[in-house]
């Protein structure tokens, strides 16, 4: 499954596109089967130019329960930095960032995470 | 024809290009100024200068000012190509053409050619224009009139700084001498 | 210090200004990304991981307290209440919106500060010794030059877009602290025996991806002849650098390419056609900038402080005096280093609160100026040995008192993939936890003299080439793998570290490094450092060391 994002022009916030509108939080991000289906939503975002930038896809898979970014990257740039556990969006604190957290630490130490790979 | 941007001093106007520019292959038209690429203007620049029309050369960015420089006072316009803004050799070229070669013949800036590279350009030494961004002369003088100083002197000869604190350091010196009765 | 005048203010206000429209711009759609990209880059703004980054420019790493207070002041009315000292001494700021950029850069204009330059294909911030005007073993002040080449090279109109970006450094003592060997430009300044001021100029240094050390290319410059030089030796850069191929357009490919000789021969042609009085500075000109560096009103004390003998019967404080504290040309004065590197802290990060009490101790205790490192850390260049005592009371209250410059926890670090998205891997957590690993104050000196540098990617933020030992993040089979390497510095014997082996799982990396000092400690002989021992055994203890229970 494919999350389409992007940051905010003015603001450089990390956004997900939801259903045709930017949001804030990854678990909010809407999900696409394959890339030919996000297709539409990528043009739109790339016709936005004043609205965000950098547009682009990346993989999300399931782990217990919660969609979550296949590559290590992706996670750190939903949640924040990792040496900052009150900066980003992981201060927050709702379902999905819990999840994310938690599917992030647990990855890491089976390896099964793809680092930077989108 | 294609229009231009022609800067004088701080005013900027519009002007017809005048000049035709030709490919590699293509016939002269009769009575035409054309511009011509470096290696068309080598084997051929003297046959097309005969029948009395205008000579200009296009320089790609790879290609160099010191190709030109016994050519120069025959040349009526030379335009360096920007390949894309980002490629910055032109800037070089443009400065060598007017600084070492002192090329006083127009000057002009032709291809990814944005407004905000306006005062980069003029300083060193573009007088024409042919903006791919839409912009027009009023765009240019303002962008060009960014910077009230300037650090480096350049060939567009505007004072740097180092010469307006020299100056300013003597009026006051005068000044005080007047002040004085010195 | 250098201060502004209303010309160099006039600069900063129409930067600003500029910067204003052309975020204004492309708020309205009026350019695109692409166009708009490089001019934000230009004054130091990067879309990074989490947000935009803005990299302030602190021209050759010297501050003054004002500015330092303006710094927190942004630090936390745009970002998050901290700042990030860099390996190029600027300040990185993590978490600011572009909308705010112009508001921000009028505040630091205010204070003579900017982000003109600091990224971009352009002529960055140059770095100078940070001990510059406080240490006896220079030959003059490098911020003369440094501040030479800052007004000749802010919006140079040919230089401004350049094959990529450039870097200069400057330094005047036999003791190099600016590592100028790994520059795009070196300047080593030095007098002859008549006194006269000339420039060793070497040329073609870099890290990243292929790593070189600069050649000289001329030995003796005339030091009033600088500016016409430099402008020979990037003209030719700009002229014949590939512009094909982004990973070999640094200027230390063209010098590789052509050769030492060769390209030496072209700036050297180059320079002999530029007119004399064209780019040169007026002696009066040299004459001024140079006054603004002139000596501070300097106590005549006797060169042993007893206050300061006498406190060092306080371990922690004596501890304190062995690392961070270095003599100073003026009698009764020292040095001292700030260390930003408290163990289990984010290397190089400072608070906002950290930097207004540094700016009043500096305020009490060194005539208002701090200086940054490109060590990531902070110095206070002239400090008395009596007022050390109290210094160092403030510095601890804040957290600013660590004591281990130079040693196994005085680690660089890049921001990594915590913050950038060039990254591969993280860097911070590798440094947190090696640091954590040798949090012992008594270890640590025990093992002396150890720089660790982490790169979190090929681009070499953390001069990870240049470390005794460096460490590079690497994506292996979708996980956090450091490759290590020993043998490098950044000093006058500078030299590029060599590969050790396999790239190491994150969660072994701290306990290599353990290896690694373990041999150390087990080889060496009287004096050694950690980069002697291993120039005199070489690779294969260690490889054997970390290795040896690999699966």
């Amino acid at each position: 499954m494919k999350v389409l994002t992007a940051n905010s022009l003015a603001t450089g916030e990390v956004v997900f596109w939801s259903h045709g509108r930017w949001a804030k939080a990854f678990g909010e991000g809407e999900r696409f089967a394959d890339e030919a289906g996000a297709g539409p939503a990528l043009a739109a975002a790339e016709s936005q130019s004043t609205v965000v930038v950098a547009a682009y896809l990346i993989d999300v898979e399931e782990v217990d329960g919660h969609w979550v970014p296949v590559s290590y990257r992706e996670r750190i740039r939903a949640l924040g930095p990792s040496n900052t556990p009150q900066h980003g969006k992981q201060a927050d604190g709702d379902a999905d960032v819990a999840a994310l957290v938690a599917a992030t630490f647990a990855a890491r130490s089976t390896g099964r995470v793809k680092l930077i790979k989108r | 024809m294609p229009m231009l941007i022609k800067v004088d001093g701080d005013q900027a106007v519009l002007v017809d290009d005048g000049f035709v520019l030709l490919g590699e292959e293509d016939p002269a038209p009769d009575g035409a100024d054309v511009i011509v690429s470096l290696a068309r203007f080598q084997s051929e620049g003297d046959s097309l200068m005969a029948c009395g029309r205008r000579v200009g050369v296009r320089l790609q960015p790879s290609e160099e000012a010191e190709a030109l420089a016994y050519d120069l006072p025959r040349l009526a316009v030379v335009e360096l190509r920007f390949d894309k803004f980002r490629d910055g050799r032109p800037y070089s070229n443009a400065v060598l053409l007017r600084q070492r070669y002192g090329y006083a013949g127009e000057l002009r800036a032709v291809g990814d050619v944005l407004r905000e590279q306006a005062q980069f350009m003029l300083r060193c030494g573009f007088d024409a224009f042919a903006p791919s961004d839409g912009s027009g002369p009023q765009d240019w003088i303002t962008a060009t009139r960014r910077y009230r100083h300037v650090y480096q002197a350049g060939a567009d000869h505007r004072t740097p700084i180092y010469v307006e604190r020299a100056a300013a350091k003597a009026d006051g010196v005068a000044k005080e001498e007047l002040e004085h009765g010195l | 210090m250098y201060r502004y005048d209303t010309y160099d203010k006039a600069m900063l206000t129409d930067r600003s200004n500029e910067f204003r429209h052309q975020v204004a711009r492309r708020l309205a759609g009026e350019i695109t990304e692409d166009q708009f990209k490089p001019l934000r880059l230009m004054n130091g703004l990067y879309l990074q991981l989490h947000a935009y980054m803005l990299r302030i420019a602190i021209p050759y790493g010297t501050l003054s307290t004002r500015q330092l207070r303006r710094l927190a002041w942004v630090a936390r009315t745009y970002d998050k209440g901290y700042g990030h000292f860099t390996t190029r001494t600027n300040l990185q700021l993590h978490w600011i919106k572009l909308r705010d950029a112009p508001d921000v850069m009028d505040a630091l204009a205010e204070v003579d500060l900017h982000g003109i330059q600091t990224s971009g294909n352009c002529i960055r911030n140059v770095t100078a010794d940070p001990y510059a005007g406080a240490t006896a073993d220079e030959v003059d002040d490098p911020r003369v030059w440094a501040e030479v080449i800052r007004q000749w090279s802010t919006v140079h109109p040919e230089f401004s877009y350049l094959p990529r970006k450039f870097k200069i450094a400057v330094t005047a003592s036999a003791k190099d602290r600016t590592a100028a060997r790994s520059y795009d430009i070196g300047l080593q300044l030095r007098r002859d025996r008549e006194g006269q001021l000339s420039f060793e100029v070497m040329v073609g240094g870099g890290q990243g991806r292929t790593p070189y050390l600069a050649k000289t290319i001329r030995e003796h410059l005339p030091a009033d002849r600088l500016l016409s030089y430099l402008d020979a030796i990037i003209r030719v850069y700009n002229r014949k650098s590939r512009r094909d191929n982004i990973h070999k357009q640094r200027i230390k490919i063209l010098v590789a390419t052509l050769g030492q000789e060769e390209f030496a021969r072209q700036v050297e042609a180059e320079w002999a056609k530029i007119e004399a009085g064209t780019v040169d500075l007026p002696d009066t000109e040299l004459a001024r900038i140079r006054g603004a560096f002139r000596p501070r009103a300097f106590e005549t004390l006797a060169s042993a402080s007893k206050a300061f003998e006498a406190a060092k019967a306080d371990l922690a404080f004596a501890r304190f005096a062995r690392h961070n504290v270095k003599p100073h040309k003026v009698a009764g004065y020292a040095i001292v280093d700030v260390s930003l590197k408290a163990p289990g802290e984010t290397p190089g990060d400072c608070s906002s609160e950290q930097m207004e009490a540094l700016a009043d101790l500096a305020d009490r205790h060194s005539f208002g100026e701090v200086r940054v490192n490109y060590t990531q850390n902070l110095v206070l260049p002239h400090v008395k040995l009596d007022d050390l005592p109290e210094l160092y009371a403030g510095l601890k209250a804040v957290g600013l008192a660590t004591s281990n410059i130079d040693l196994v926890s005085d680690i660089i670090a890049c921001p990594g993939l915590d913050y950038c998205s060039l990254a591969n891997a993280r860097a911070i957590p590798v440094a947190q936890a090696i640091a954590l690993r040798f949090a012992d104050p008594e270890r640590a000196e025990t093992i002396g003299e150890l720089k660790i540098k982490i790169s979190g990617c090929i681009n070499a933020c953390g001069h990870h080439h240049l470390g005794n030992i460096g460490i590079l993040g690497v994506d292996k089979k979708g996980e956090e793998f450091y490759q290590l390497s020993l043998g490098g510095s950044g000093d006058n014997d500078a030299s590029l570290a060599e590969i050790l082996g396999p790239a190491v799982h994150f969660s072994r990396t701290p306990e290599a490094v353990d290896a690694l000092v373990d041999t150390y400690l087990s080889h060496r002989r009287d004096g050694e450092r950690f980069l002697d021992t291993y120039r005199r055994i070489g690779l294969k203890p260690f490889k054997e060391a970390v290795y040896a229970n690999a699966d």
